[in-house]
């Protein structure tokens, strides 16, 4: 009576013993969970017609600089709210509140990009039916956050000419994933002989042939015009796509 | 390390999965990985060991196969595979094109070694 030698292998239990080795196919997602949650988060950006924006970029690319600058520039009846996420402080939060724009800090302690789940929960704070675009600062990262979908509408990435004109090759993934890239703090390029905006423009289209690329200074302000056009059109559109859907929207996501 | 979110993942499926199809232990899983999903697959491995201690998929091999990345020009439907992430057009020179493969990140299947005897309870 052994479970070695088989001498308790009856005709009734042979099936259990013998059928040992399976290959048992699944085919899931492995992010199959942050999806669903992106997806519902979507839903509810969806109900209330406004564009969620996900800026991402290297740690310190100007990302919170470019959102102060957006703030003071775009007309008032744009209302804006942003989502801030980092590893750790309040200080990103606090710098956009200051300018009286409503936000929420995620901080993510150990993780180095956010996640569905985490914004589902800052979305609770806010008062969406009162905002227009909302910005969601990913965590400083040139790696992962491309792959985890927090339900935006669309992915703005950052590249600073302090950080070599060779990053879109080395990153391309999130190249990839960018719906508009900004050459950011072009107020140093006199000092930076090194950096190409050619050169990163060259590396871009590679990867990304249709992508739009805008150079900017959030610090002096020049060639804010094309960020906060194309900024304004996107909304539009958004609000277009409400509008039309608006009759016929019957999933209302919970509150 | 958003291989760990990814690992966290498969584990809840596996253990799913095991529930499921009354599987003591899992001998190998494979996962299939697209080149553009930027995963690093030695920190997956490294990470999956650290998670399946202790569960049904302890000791389980991880087998990661690669998916390349191949697209297909919006201009002329060329398709092709993308060397290098150079999204360029063989037939045309064209660099609108959708990705057709390369975005994958699933568990394809998994080797079940032993299978509870009936009325068992799965770890
Ligand atoms: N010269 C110059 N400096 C800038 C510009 N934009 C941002 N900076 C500086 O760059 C540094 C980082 O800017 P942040 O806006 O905090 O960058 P960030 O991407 O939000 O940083 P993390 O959230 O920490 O990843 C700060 O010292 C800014 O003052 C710019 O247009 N020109
Ligand atoms: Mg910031
Ligand atoms: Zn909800
Ligand atoms: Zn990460
Ligand atoms: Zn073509």
């Amino acid at each position: 009576m052994c479970d070695n030698c088989g001498c308790n292998v009856t005709d009734g239990n042979r099936h259990l013993v013998e059928a040992d080795h399976r290959t048992i196919e699944v085919l899931e997602d492995l992010l199959h969970e942050n999806d669903r949650q992106a997806d519902h988060n979507r839903a509810h950006f969806d109900a209330m017609g406004l564009l969620a924006i996900n800026v991402m970029s290297g740690p310190g690319s100007g990302k919170t600089s470019l959102l102060e600058a957006t703030i003071k520039a775009l007309p008032d009846r744009v209302r804006l709210a942003v989502i801030e996420g980092d590893l750790e402080t309040e200080n990103d939060a606090e710098r956009i509140r200051r300018h009286g724009v409503p936000a929420v800090q995620i901080t993510t302690g150990m993780a180095c990009h956010l996640d569905a789940h985490m914004v589902h929960d800052a979305l609770h704070e806010l008062d969406l039916a009162k905002v227009d675009i909302l910005f969601i600062e990913n965590v400083g990262n040139l790696v992962c956050p491309a792959s985890f979908d927090i339900g935006q509408h669309c992915n703005v990435l950052l590249l600073s000419v302090t950080e070599g004109d060779d990053k879109p090759a080395k990153y391309p993934v999130m190249v990839r994933a960018a719906d508009q890239m900004l050459i950011t703090k072009t107020d140093l390029l006199p000092y930076i002989e090194e950096f190409s905006v050619r050169r990163a423009r060259d590396a871009v289209r590679e990867i990304r042939s249709d992508l739009p690329v805008t150079e900017l200074s959030a610090k002096t302000g020049q060639g804010m015009g094309p960020w906060l056009a194309w900024l304004q059109a996107m909304v539009a559109e958004r609000q277009a796509k409400f509008r039309r859907h608006a009759q016929g929207y019957s999933y209302a996501p919970h509150r | 390390m958003h291989e760990t979110a990814i690992v966290e993942g498969l584990m809840r499926i596996l253990e799913a999965q095991a529930a499921r199809h009354r599987v003591a232990r899992i001998s190998s899983v494979i996962v299939k990985v697209g080149r553009l999903r930027a995963v690093e697959p030695a920190q997956l491995v490294a990470c999956f060991e650290m998670f399946a201690e202790g569960t049904v998929a302890e000791g389980a091999q991880l087998k990661i196969e690669a998916v390349s990345v191949r697209a297909r020009c919006k201009a002329c439907a060329t398709e092709f595979e993308v060397p290098r992430f150079r999204f360029e057009c063989p037939g045309c020179g064209g660099g609108d094109v959708d990705v057709v493969q390369g975005q994958e990140l699933y568990i394809e299947s998994f080797e079940a070694a032993e299978r509870l005897p009936s009325g068992g309870v799965p770890k």
